[in-house]
């Protein structure tokens, strides 16, 4: 049991948090965003960082999620539970369709075609009619109470920010588990050395849809636990935008490293309500100068720097 | 040799558009040899161990590894029947420590799936702890023990040449594929890299190496075969290579392999 300890710490120590914050609505609103902003990165981290690839469409993933829970719950009737399976499966077969044509592409390429199919699903978004709610999107719907054991119950306030931090928590854990893996270990192979991963036996094509499914779906997830935060879905909350701040979180925090990706997370999504109120308007300039500093001098990250301090400082003779 | 051969080649043949480069080679390896191939520059060797390791498929012929067919298929389904390869130019995974460089060299013997991987199964927990004990086991027979938790771009050429043999080990193949093995080595380190490569055979696996340098190959090989022009000229011995005449033809005036050619033009 001692391997579950640190994450059964994690999750008390977030559903703390939800229930302190349950009376400070606007904080616990940011807490619930933070939260899946980290899921996002942690995702992004694996396709991007571990894996190595370029790949742009992550937070139309997200979007995806979100619209479809929504959509299949709201417009189709559906029950609840079976419209998250049949949105989690949506994002599933648009993943592998997505893949198997842009797994081909590498790089440069690989970057336009998914960043295309970003845009192209802002466009449906748009021009959805009734069924997307076009550039409106889709409001005034709630969380459908749940039935269990024959009693109906909603989950709100802090049960469904706790909510929330299963789910970032079980996407960690999948993530964390895969990378400490012979499959993490192939991610990074090709990231590194496709030649050499495919005469080690790694299966290079295959690999790559693999990681692009299962990132796509576990955004798409988190985008569900999106719709219920807000209770409105519309097209400019999944601008194309949204995934060059994952880009950032991910390069700022660290790449290739889970750790990385949660302190870039936290810190881009807190850094313009620290600076705003300091120097208004001019955060996004200081926002862009620290991108450039840290991409020309420390690429490997926040957490490279850690490493860098840990290992002149600390711990004595390791 | 009377068992079967590990791999057969037979009447192996690549075109690049006009050009033969390989042009009806038969020839076999056999569990636990050390087979050599040379020939002189652009005589078909680098292409020959290309069609095998599956980089690219033959015009014509075939190739049977273990009784079947493995010409077409893809590089990494040539390693998963179990044909690993060394690179001429090392081609180490830069971002990944040594031990995961060598792990990776394991892949085709981890079998879990991903939700077995994710739900940590009994099954691929011992899966992963062999890979590690095989790892780490290899890293020690090739020598790297001492720098085991050196980041990878920092090991010297030729520790980066033997991480890729480790790599290579790994996949516990039953033919290893050396491509110029000894090319940018220093003499002590071609040197223990040949005692490597009888150790390898010693554990019944079998060799073919592509080399250049016969200093290191003939004490080395059992058998040789020699190419030219895309056409097996000779296949035997070392000693029966060096006096064949056909083979001294070829190497005459070759200026990367005066050792050999002088040694064959003087028997």
């Amino acid at each position: 049991m001692t391997r579950a300890a640190p994450w059964l710490a994690a999750a008390a120590a977030m559903i703390a948090v939800a229930f302190l914050l349950k009376d400070f609505g606007y904080y616990s609103d940011q807490y619930r965003k933070l939260m899946l902003w980290v899921a996002l990165a942690l995702g992004f981290n694996f396709l991007f960082g571990i894996a190595g690839q370029v790949a742009f469409s992550h937070f139309a993933f997200y979007g995806i999620g979100a619209y479809a829970v929504v959509i299949l719950t709201f417009k189709a009737g559906l029950p609840l539970g079976v419209a998250v399976v049949l949105g989690l499966a949506l994002c599933a077969v648009l993943a592998i369709a997505v893949g198997i044509a842009a797994t081909r592409l590498e790089g440069f390429y690989l970057a336009l075609a998914t960043m295309a199919f970003a845009q192209l699903f802002l466009v449906v978004l748009t021009e959805g009619g009734a069924v997307t709610g076009g550039a409106g999107g889709i409001a005034n719907y709630r969380l459908p109470a749940l039935e269990l054991g024959g009693r109906r119950f909603t989950l709100t306030g802090p049960y469904y920010t706790s909510l929330i931090a299963l789910v970032l928590l079980a996407t960690f854990f999948v993530f964390w588990r895969l990378d400490r893996s012979y499959f993490g270990r192939a991610c990074r192979a090709i990231r590194d050395n496709p030649e050499a991963a495919a005469a080690m036996g790694v299966d290079v094509a295959r690999t790559k849809i693999v990681v692009f499914t299962v990132t796509s779906v576990l955004a798409g997830a988190a985008g569900m636990a999106y719709a219920f935060v807000d209770n409105i879905v519309n097209p400019p909350v999944f601008g194309l935008e949204n995934v060059f701040l994952l880009l950032f979180m991910v390069i700022i925090g660290g790449s290739g490293r889970h750790a990385g990706a949660v302190v870039g997370a936290i810190l881009l999504y807190m850094l313009p309500y620290v600076l705003t109120p300091l120097i208004g308007h001019h955060q996004a300039l200081v926002f862009g100068i620290v991108m450039v500093a840290a991409m020309l001098f420390r690429p490997d990250g926040l957490v490279g720097v850690y490493d860098r301090l840990r290992a002149r400082y600390g711990r004595g003779a390791a | 040799m009377s068992a079967p051969p590990l791999l057969s080649a037979r009447g192996l043949t690549k075109r690049f558009g006009g050009l033969v480069a390989v042009d009806g080679v038969d020839f076999d390896v056999f569990a636990g040899e050390i087979l050599g191939l040379i020939g002189p520059n652009g005589a078909g060797k680098t292409t020959t161990f290309n069609l095998i390791a599956g980089a690219f498929a033959p015009t014509s012929g075939t190739l049977d590894f273990e009784g079947k067919p493995i010409h077409g298929l893809g590089p990494h389904e040539v390693a998963g029947r179990g044909i690993m390869r060394t690179f001429q130019h090392n081609m180490p995974f830069a971002g990944m420590s040594l031990i995961d460089n060598v792990l990776v060299g394991c892949h085709r013997r981890m079998q879990s799936g991903l939700a077995a991987l994710v739900m940590g199964s009994r099954r691929a927990a011992a899966e992963e702890e062999k890979a590690r004990r095989r790892a780490a086991e290899l890293i020690g027979f090739v020598g790297l023990g001492d720098v085991a938790d050196t980041p990878v771009v920092n090991l010297s050429f030729g520790q980066g040449r033997l991480l890729e043999v480790a790599r290579g080990l790994a996949g516990e193949p039953r033919l290893m594929l050396f491509d110029e093995p000894a090319a940018g080595l220093t003499p002590a380190e071609a040197e223990r890299l040949s005692d490597i490569i009888r150790g390898i055979a010693k554990r019944g696996i079998a060799v073919l190496l592509i080399e250049h340098d016969m200093r290191f190959l003939l004490p080395l090989a059992e058998r040789v075969i020699v190419l030219n022009f895309g056409r097996k000229i000779a296949d035997g011995t070392p000693d029966a290579i060096r006096r064949d005449p056909a083979v001294v033809e070829a190497y005459l005036g070759e200026a990367s392999t005066i050792g050999a050619g002088e040694e064959a033009a003087r028997a």
